[in-house]
């Protein structure tokens, strides 16, 4: 790393700079903010400032009634409100002991894995953009405004999208819909392999990416880090993989994990390769759920004044960003007692002061843009 | 040598690789553009190639709206207010105002799917642009109109007739436990 240029008594009267990068800044994923101190173009410390973006969502929950809490949920995370709504009905219906009928399983599979890919794919097309590779973005934007008029015909919504109903989903996804998202697939597929072509193999990007910010396997337990930027440090853990939920464990898929391949193991180019190869395996999971789609019902018999025995849970999924866990605590009343939301972002900005001490400032920017925060879900 | 050879290498992959980029770039100039001219060069409106559970501007139907006030209690938001009059002398109950704010609406499409005739329903119109928050509150009633009560054996005036098909079409899309809506209905 780079030598420090400002030392006490060095005759030059250096001093460090406090620079204030956000939080209306384009390259910080949503209102962020940070206090960085640099010395020249050294960062010597990066005090992440979180909190432009609260919502309390935590306390709505408190106020309004089971199902009407699930719309309040997309926007937890906006570019991933599938996992959100599915975190919260999958607490309801353990308090509730509820069970989801097969077909609802499945539809909540099929529109996950998609919410997943068109997630992603904002991930790996606005870190080649924040890097300086601006036609990279505009290619994963054309694919994702596909799975948008996709999701606008499985739900309705392009964006929050109140799919899941405690006890299944809202609308049942038809034929023509099975169809169209087949022959989405057939032509992302070989897509995903132009944008390698484009980017990832990209000798300018691999040298901006490899052997920056490496998080070691014990930084990244030490740190909480979860979902795609563990795996990236080569642990291969996934919540759908080893504490299996919904139908999971019937469908067939790999853990893609980082292999250093470019340069350390955890550093920034394995954090975008585990996404893009993330992507993959879930147009497989896709096609399998399409295949296996079973017939009956989407949604299970839930009494409207839905009121689950007094209890607490908690449940948690596996979103694009990781582990996101839902605590939710019932008095047996219409309204929960306390709903908990626990995300992969926030626990990302923990880890970004140590590892950007000693990076250059253009380095920080691929920092925060592989471990793909997304301010939303830092706040909630 | 080591030193030389990386050099070039190291070159060599940069120009290869960003052709190749460029040839992918290059491709796009033969492939069909995926842009638009919204909104007026467009051979159809937007609103017309909308799937019929896009959730829209809330709209109602009046006349098929039997008042019994689902959707504003299933409204998260409480966005939606009914008031509904009795007339003291012919004890005839009628609606005095149903509005819905647009401003706070969040199109979650809760009160759609409660609605027992399918009176409320998320339209395919998405252009609600205003100048005042007061212009963006829709008012449905204009002069107090009666409540609708549904006939035993279908609905025998033929211009009601077709606006309760309309309204049972949309609640067809929704899931149900029964398995209506989409596949379900059809495949069992």
């Amino acid at each position: 790393m780079s030598e420090a240029i400002h030392t006490e008594g060095n005759g030059f009267h250096t001093e460090y700079m406090t620079l204030n990068v956000g939080p209306q800044h384009p390259s910080t994923h949503g209102v962020l903010r940070f206090v960085v101190k640099t010395d020249g173009e050294v960062i010597r410390e990066a005090i992440p400032d979180v909190g432009y973006l609260h919502r309390s969502i935590e306390k709505i929950g408190e106020k309004v009634t089971w199902h009407g809490y699930v719309p309040y949920t997309d926007r937890a995370d906006y570019l991933a409100a599938m996992f959100a709504n599915q975190g919260f009905c999958m607490a309801a219906e353990k308090l509730g002991g509820i069970e989801v009928t097969r077909r609802g399983e499945f539809c909540r599979v099929i529109a996950c894995e998609l919410n997943r890919i068109a997630s992603h794919l904002i991930a790996v097309g606005t870190f080649g953009q924040d890097i300086g590779a601006v036609t990279p973005f505009l290619h994963a934007l054309r694919e994702r405004e596909t799975i948008n008029d996709l999701m606008e015909m499985i739900c309705g919504a392009r964006l929050t999208y109140n799919y899941l109903r405690i006890g299944g989903v809202g609308y049942d996804i038809t034929p023509e819909t099975c169809d169209r998202i087949t022959a989405f697939l057939d032509h992302f597929e070989p897509i995903t392999d132009e944008y390698d072509r484009l980017l990832s193999y990209n000798k300018i990007y691999v040298e901006r990416l490899a052997n920056v910010a490496v998080i070691t396997r014990e930084e990244a337990f030490q740190y909480n880090i979860v979902g795609p930027n563990l795996r990236a440090c080569g642990v291969k853990w996934d919540i759908r993989r080893d504490i299996p939920y919904s139908v999971y464990p019937e469908l067939e898929f790999e853990v893609p994990i980082g292999t250093g391949e470019r340069g350390t193991l955890g550093d920034c180019y394995d954090r975008y390769m585990v996404r893009v190869r993330e992507i993959r395996e879930s147009c497989k999971i896709t096609r399998q759920a399409l295949k296996m789609l079973p017939k009956g019902p989407a949604i299970a018999k839930v009494p409207r004044k839905f009121k689950p025995p007094a209890g607490e849970v908690y449940v948690r999924v596996e979103a694009p960003r990781g582990d996101m866990g839902y605590y939710v605590v019932s008095d047996g009343s219409e309204y929960p007692y306390r709903v908990r939301i626990r995300t992969g972002s926030f626990t990302a900005m923990g880890i970004i002061d140590k590892l950007s001490r000693g990076l250059m400032v253009a380095d920080l920017i691929a920092l925060i843009a592989s471990l793909d925060v997304d301010a939303p879900e830092i706040d909630r | 040598m080591e030193a030389v050879n990386g050099y070039v290498r190291n070159i060599f992959e940069t120009v290869t690789t960003i052709f190749e980029g460029m040839a992918i770039t290059f491709s796009h100039l033969m492939r069909r553009p995926m842009t638009v001219q919204y909104p007026d060069r467009i051979p159809k409106p937007v609103q017309e190639t909308l799937p019929l559970r896009y959730r829209g501007i809330l709209e109602v139907d009046m006349d098929i709206c039997t008042g019994c006030l689902a959707c504003e209690r299933v409204c998260p938001i409480t966005c939606i207010t009914i008031g509904i009059d009795m007339n003291k002398e012919t004890k005839q109950r009628s609606f005095s105002h149903f509005d819905i704010d647009i401003c706070k609406c969040m199109y979650c499409g809760l009160c759609a799917e409660v609605c027992p005739t399918g009176s409320i329903r998320h339209s395919q119109e998405f252009e609600g642009a205003s100048y005042n928050p007061a212009g963006l509150v829709r008012h449905f009633v204009a002069q107090p109109v009666g409540l609708y009560k549904p006939k035993k054996g279908g609905e025998t005036d033929p211009t009601l007739a077709k606006k309760v098909e309309v309204g049972m079409k949309y609640l067809d899309e929704f899931a149900t436990p029964e398995g209506a809506g989409g596949a379900g209905k059809e495949e069992g």
